[in-house]
């Protein structure tokens, strides 16, 4: 598989975030399959951004950690980025007084780098232009250089800009003149002859669809990164959707009113990240004495504390488990990619409804925040499954039926107007009917029965699937995004004779390890693959089953796993 | 109460019944929870409200060891989070009647920008502020309604630092209903409670509610003597909010009590959601699978 990369840098709000868009837009409609990923600051303008394209005519998940192509939208950009740059890889950029960056200038001569530049404020300038218009200066550069055909450019630019179109007529002059440029480095990259069906997504939208999808009828957060983009697709939507969106008042209030909902027969849910779940946990465990169903996403960034906020991590997991006080049945779920995050937020409603229990689907800010190009997703997969006493079965209810002990430990539920058969949901310890007890005997069934499910749970939900090759030279272990990379890495090493496999954890609570062990099993150098500092899953894993890694890839310093920084892992590590 | 009312009790009786429980009740005695509790099942009985479209939340604290006092769906959550519990339940299915209880604990400190909130957002949830003055549950501390100087259990020289009024905080927030009433005076509170319940918006009603255990000095004979019902007074608008404000916090010698203020004007929650002008069912019959095509075109 061949990778191209082009990475564009410059500061936060100059344009950069719409730039990269319509790039990875416009590559798509090529034909091309997209992965992005940016890189910026918690800050509205100035300070550092990064918006890396990497694309493909076969499917691509990750990032490298260099870039084929840099376009360098301002001096600082230019400095701090050039040497991100591939030994022999292409500089572009506007910068007049280039001559002066002593920086650049060494390294374009030790890295060997191509630099293609045109005194993009000038043109700008000379059709009335203002300097936000130097970007399409520089894609416009960029396209020839690529010599892909305009028009894909063109269009994105035109979409994007539709509502200007004083403006956009600059644009598109800026662009052709760029495009018209002449002595530019070679550069021959393969098109697909068909254009795939893909869609180029990021999880956070997925996770928006997914819920309308799934029925989601109201909506209740508090804006925290990387999750905030989930209540603002909603909210942009919520015309199309009739859905009831709030914002709530803080995170305490959005998922109480999520409980309460989910209660009264709604289906709804909630997105935060660490911190605003952290305040969440009282009303998790409440959930769970009171069986009522819960979804809550992570869209996990790096604690402790504010943290990184806009940067990625696996952090949470065992926030996740752990979370709230007391035991009782809970299920944490992961997604890893766009398309997962649109089917697992179906799977975590169906579950928290079925069960009766919280859910937690853990997201990262690079599957929450970065576009990729996925399957167009398909409908009606996924069943709504409620597990409400319905129609004729509601004359038969008893006030009982509603915590009955039962073997699985789920129980009838139903919604209140519904039925005459009133119940009382109740935080306290209480009897089958909800009613408040205190005794021994009573107190503990009930106890044991919501504790009950974690059995039933373990022995329906999914196992971990395998991926990659039979007999490998090196093996993985891992969940979220890091399946991404690992694909990547197994198809690629493939054609350079590498045999490589990966165990991947979409359930992560309560935890399967029969497959596990068999993976452990089977295969000779089994390594872990984590976002985190602890090996939160390893340490589970190694825990239950005697297991030990042979060696751990951990990364905790808020960027997501490269392509280049895994193949790196695996030479070091696979003939050991 | 009026022979008129007695009388519709009477007609109404077996619906009464149907929220009579069985349960053993475990209040002090002489608690203001018994009568609030008998009040509201004549509230709903006169308002004739079917027991299945109730629904009765209750914070933690003493008026919560009654959630299951009441047959009817009931759900007790956690201390502070009552108003917002009951604000998701109203969202999801505003056809059904939403009740909430909360102490002056949980929700003047706990949770109090739950109800700061609730009351800008106006959701359809009748309140009933169980005020007694201190944490009974928990055997006594100060609240923040607690008289400067009475010693409490948590502060033995007395509370040092000054109470807050619970109405001047709500009147100060644009409300559109709020009432004060009296836990020992179970007709004045049925009447509270039967127009809070009509009220389409969020029904702020304060209940001094007597506590026989731990809030010593204010005991039913000295709200007794202090109360004044505002009925009585021809010339109160509670549509004035410059005169609910001064009856609010005019309390030293005696306190009002009735429709303080209301204002129908504002709108339901409900009412204000632009994507929802005009639809008439609820969420919670709204839930099926959503064609999601023209959402993936964005995408493409
Ligand atoms: C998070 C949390 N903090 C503290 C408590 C302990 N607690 C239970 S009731 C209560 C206060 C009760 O006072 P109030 O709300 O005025 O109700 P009352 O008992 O007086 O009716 C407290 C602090 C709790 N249950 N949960």
């Amino acid at each position: 598989m061949k990778r191209n990369s082009i990475k564009l840098v410059g500061q936060s709000g100059s344009g950069l975030l719409s730039t990269g868009e319509i790039l990875a837009n416009a590559l798509k409609n090529i034909g091309f399959y997209i992965n992005t990923d940016r890189e910026f600051p918690s800050l509205i303008k100035g300070g550092h951004s990064s918006f890396q394209v990497d694309f493909s005519t076969e499917p691509i998940r990750s990032s490298t950690s260099y870039a084929d192509i840099l376009i360098g939208m301002d001096e600082h950009g230019l400095k701090n980025y050039v040497d991100k740059t591939r030994k022999g890889g292409i500089v572009i950029h506007g910068f007049e007084r280039h001559e002066k960056v002593m920086k650049l200038k060494k390294s374009v001569e030790e890295r060997e780098l191509k630099v293609a530049y045109l005194p993009a404020r000038e043109i700008a300038e000379s059709f009335g232009g203002n300097v936000l218009m130097t970007n399409m200066i520089l894609l416009g550069l960029l396209w020839k250089i690529l010599d892909f055909p305009l028009e894909p450019l063109e269009e994105e630019v035109k979409k994007r800009f539709a509502s200007k179109p004083a403006l956009l007529e600059i644009d598109l002059k800026c662009l052709h003149k760029a495009y018209e440029s002449e002595d530019t480095p070679d550069l021959k990259i393969e098109v697909n002859k068909e254009k795939p069906e893909t869609i180029l997504i990021n999880g956070n939208y997925a996770i928006g669809i997914g819920g309308i999808q799934a029925g989601v009828r109201t909506f209740y957060a508090y804006p925290m990164s990387p999750a905030s983009s989930i209540l603002s697709y909603l909210a942009a939507t919520y015309h199309e959707s009739g859905m009831l969106v709030k914002q709530a008042e803080d995170e305490i209030t959005a998922v109480q009113m999520t409980m309460g909902a989910m209660y009264a027969g709604s289906r709804a849910f909630t997105a935060t990240s660490g911190g605003g779940f952290d305040l969440m946990t009282e009303s998790v465990s409440a959930a769970g004495i009171m069986e009522c169903p819960l979804v809550v996403v992570i869209a996990q960034r790096p604690g402790p504390g504010t943290g990184l906020p806009t940067w990625t991590c696996q952090g949470d997991l065992n926030l996740a488990i752990h979370a709230g006080h007391g035991e009782y049945g809970k299920a944490v779920l992961a997604c890893s990619d766009p398309y997962s995050a649109y089917e697992q937020i179906q799977h975590a409603l169906n579950i928290a409804e079925k069960y009766q229990v919280p859910v937690i689907l853990l997201s990262e800010k690079e599957i929450a925040e970065s576009m990729q190009t996925v399957p167009r997703f398909k409908e009606d997969q996924i069943p709504i499954e409620r597990g409400l006493t319905q129609g004729k079965d509601l004359e038969e209810l008893k006030s009982t039926d509603r915590y009955a002990i039962t073997d699985s430990g789920v129980s009838k539920r139903w919604i209140p107007g519904s039925t005459k058969t009133y119940f009382y949901s109740n935080s306290d310890e209480h009897w089958e009917d909800g009613v408040l007890t205190e005794e021994a005997d009573k107190a503990g069934q009930m106890y044991e029965k919501r504790l009950k499910k974690m059995e039933t749970m373990l022995s329906e939900f999914p196992d971990p699937i395998v991926y990659g090759e039979e007999d490998a030279d090196i093996s993985f272990v891992g969940w979220g995004s890091s399946k991404n990379v690992m694909l990547d890495v197994i198809e690629y090493l493939k054609s350079e004779g590498v045999k490589v496999n990966y165990l991947h954890y979409d359930y992560l609570w309560p935890l399967k390890t029969e497959k596990f062990v068999e993976f452990f099993d089977k295969n000779k150098r089994v390594c872990l693959i984590e976002g985190n500092h602890g090996g939160q899953l390893g340490q589970l894993l190694e825990d239950k089953t005697n297991k030990l890694f042979a060696s751990k890839l951990l990364k905790f310093d808020g960027r997501a796993f490269f392509f280049d920084e895994v193949l790196e892992f695996i030479k070091a590590n696979h003939d050991k | 109460m009026t022979n008129n009312t007695i009388e519709t009790l009477q007609k109404n009786k077996d619906l009464y019944g149907s929220y009579e429980s069985k349960e053993v009740i475990t209040w002090c005695s002489g608690c203001g929870n018994y009568g609030i509790q008998n009040a509201l099942k004549r509230a709903f009985t006169l308002e004739n409200l079917d027991q299945k479209d109730v629904v009765l939340c209750y914070d933690i604290g003493c008026h919560g060891n009654g959630s299951d006092k009441i047959d009817a769906f009931t759900i007790h959550g956690l201390h502070g989070r009552v108003i917002s519990l009951a604000a998701g339940v109203a969202t999801a299915n505003p056809k059904l009647n939403v009740i909430a209880h909360g102490g002056d604990g949980g929700t003047l400190s706990e949770g109090v920008n739950h109800l700061i909130h609730a009351i800008r957002s106006n959701y359809k949830v009748l309140f009933l502020h169980h005020n007694n003055s201190n944490y009974a549950l928990t055997t006594g501390q100060p609240s923040s309604t607690t008289p400067l100087g009475q010693p409490m259990n948590s502060a033995p020289d007395g509370v040092y630092i000054d109470p807050l009024n619970p109405l001047d905080l709500v009147l100060s927030l644009n409300p559109g209903f709020v009432a004060r009433t009296f836990s020992g005076d179970i007709n004045h509170m049925t009447e509270m409670f039967r127009k809070g319940l009509n009220h389409n918006g969020f029904a702020f009603v304060e209940i001094l509610q007597v506590c026989p255990t731990y809030s010593r000095t204010l005991t039913k004979e000295w709200y007794t003597e202090r109360v004044r019902d505002l009925a009585e007074n021809s010339d109160y608008d509670p549509t004035n909010l410059e005169q609910a404000k001064k009856v609010a916090s005019e309390i030293e010698k005696e306190i009002g009590i009735g429709l303080i203020y209301h204002n129908p004007e504002r709108k339901e929650f409900t009412d204000l959601l632009p994507n929802r002008q005009g639809v008439e069912t609820a969420p919670v019959e709204e839930v099926k699978r959503m064609n999601i095509q023209n959402l993936l075109k964005e995408f493409e």
